[in-house]
Order: C-alpha cells, then structure tokens, then sequence
C-alpha cells in the first residue's frame, strides 16, 4: 500500500504518461483488469482537458479541425497538466507548444492564432473596470499630460504577428463565406481588450502598435510617441491616441 | 519645452477635442466565441462518456493532415520570421 502522497504522486506520474505499474498493483482488477481501470481514468482526464482547450482556442480548432486538434491538445495535456482548478486559465503554454509541434509546421501562423485566441480568452476573464475617457484628461495641463504613464483596460494585450492574422481568424469564424487569404499578405498587429459584454480585436497600423507597446510597457505619453515616430516619422499621433480613447482602450486614471 | 515636447503635447491636447465623428473608427472584431464558451471546472457528461474508452489510440501517428478552414490559407511564406 502506498502513503497517501505517494499514492497522489504515482496517479499524477500515470496521467501524464507513466506506466502505472506501481498503481495495477493496488487497484481492484475484478471484472475489468486494473490496467483497463486505469486507462479510463486516463483518457477522462486527458480528453476533458482536451475540450477546454478547444473552447478556449476555438480558431486553432477550427483552422486544423477536431482529430488534428485532439491530437495536438492530447501531446501537450501530457506534458502540461493543469496546476490550478480553474479550466479557462489552462492552456497559457499551448501557443508554445503549437509552435513547436512537429505535424503543424506546415501551418506557420498557427501559433500566432494561438496567442489571438489565447489573448482573447484572457481579456473576456478580465474584470471589466471603468475607462478613461478624453474628458478625464480636459483638466490636465499638457507637460503634466507628457510625463502621464496610461494603463491599458486590464487583460489588453497586442499580438504582433508576420502573418494577416485578422484575416485569418476572419476566415475561420462560423458562417464566414469561403473566400481564401493569401498568407502573403502583409503581417497584422491586433491590440485585444475586454468590452462590455465580450472581447474584441483592433488591427494597428506599425506606429500605433509601437505606441501600445511601450504604454504596455508603463512608458510615457511622451516616450510612447517618440516610439512611434521612430517606427513612422509621420506618426498621426492626434488621431490615433483619439481613436484609442474612442475605442476606451485605456483603464481610469488611479 | 523644446520643440518637439511641444509637438507631442500638442498633438496629446488635440485628440481630447476630436469630435467622435472626426475619430476614424477602426474595424472592431467582436468575437462572441468567447463569450459562449462558458468553461467551469467540472466538465460535462458528455467528456465523461467520451472518456471511458479503454484503450489508447496512437493519434499522432495516423493524424498528420489538418482538416479544418486552413486549406483557405494559400500561398505565401513557408516559415514565421
């Protein structure tokens, strides 16, 4: 008989992949063997992590269908068991992995689809809190509004990709009409956040993505448009930080 | 303030009076697969039973060929870079 840790540890050991053979041991093998005991209890696990996975990636699973995917989130459910109880906060290792998963290499932009889906996935669990709006920014004087470090909504994220990501994942959304991307295309960065009532992606042109980058990266009003004109000296910058205020892409000053 | 820190701010102070109409909008990509999803950390029945199989199957070695919306992708460069 096994020590109750033990006994946690060898059933963990069989569920990513073990053998299981210090388990067979200890499990009733009447009526059905240990061994086939066992394996249910593998496959339980492995393909209920397998469906959130597809709920929480929905493109991937569209763009390489149901087998290929229950392959893939299979290979990566071994070797990357959930470490907390909540099933919408696994998988933040999955873009990774794709990236790295040998029969998928032919689809060079699915690991970009990966962290879309998973950005999107991650700004919807975000907690909705108030926006700032241009009237919260009326008052201050505009040396004090260069020095201003935003924040972006919280669970925001831009994801930068070589690949016409937007279109792709246009492509792949239900009812979509069957009309082809060419994945010559030039490259998209998409800035994901939390609406209302849902998550949605913006595409940015080059400057505005360096623009977000650094606010990401707590710089300021000032530094993040110097960003920006490095990338395009002829940066709009009026229209884009109007547009990302209209979008309510920034959280409530603090 | 120098020229261009006057520039910039400038340019900050110009975007807080932009009408909402002179904001150019940008396609906004609302995505209600996100919201249907619906995850808690029980899953259903149906995993349950899906899950009962008794024996393994060697996915990998016999699904190599994605059969999903990628064959709309055509054309263009073979590698991320």
């Amino acid at each position: 008989m096994l020590a109750l840790p033990d006994l946690q540890k060898a059933f963990a050991g069989y569920l990513s992949g073990g053998d299981g053979v210090d388990l067979a041991r200890i499990v009733r093998g009447d009526s059905i063997s240990a061994a086939a005991r066992l394996r249910i209890h593998r496959h339980h696990v492995q393909q209920s992590l397998a469906t959130a996975l597809a709920a929480t990636f929905p493109t991937v699973h569209t763009l390489v269908g149901e087998a290929f995917f229950g392959a893939m989130a299979g290979s990566f459910v071994v070797k990357d068991l959930p470490t907390q109880p909540v099933l919408a906060e696994y998988g933040a290792a999955f873009p990774d992995f794709v990236d790295g998963y040998a029969p998928a290499r032919d689809l060079p932009y699915l690991p970009d689809m990966a962290r879309l889906d998973w950005a999107l996935n991650v700004a919807f669990h975000s907690p909705d809190g108030p926006r700032l709006a241009a009237a919260d920014l009326d008052s201050i004087a505009p040396d004090r509004l260069l020095g201003l470090a935003l924040d972006l909504t919280p669970g925001s994220a831009l994801v930068p990709s070589a690949f016409p990501i937007d279109r792709i994942w246009q492509a792949s959304q239900p009812g979509a009409n069957g009309s082809q991307v060419d994945l010559a295309a030039a490259g998209a960065s998409l800035l994901v956040g939390r609406r209302s009532d849902d998550a949605a992606f913006v595409a940015l042109d080059a400057a505005e993505a360096a623009f977000v980058t650094a606010i990401l990266g707590r710089a300021t009003l000032e530094a993040a448009a110097q960003a920006a004109f490095a990338v395009e000296p002829a940066f709009d910058l009026s229209t884009s930080f109007g547009r990302l205020l209209a979008l309510q892409a920034f959280a409530a000053l603090r | 303030m120098n020229t261009t820190r006057f520039a910039i701010a400038s340019a900050l102070a110009a975007a807080l009076v932009l009408p909402a109409t002179a904001q150019a909008q940008p396609n906004i990509e609302k995505c209600y697969g996100v919201a249907k999803a619906g995850k808690n950390d029980c899953q259903t029945a149906k995993s349950s039973c899906a899950g009962t199989s008794k024996t393994d199957n060697q996915a990998d070695a016999w699904i190599s060929v994605p059969k999903g919306t990628c064959d709309k992708i055509v054309g263009g460069k073979l590698t991320a870079s």
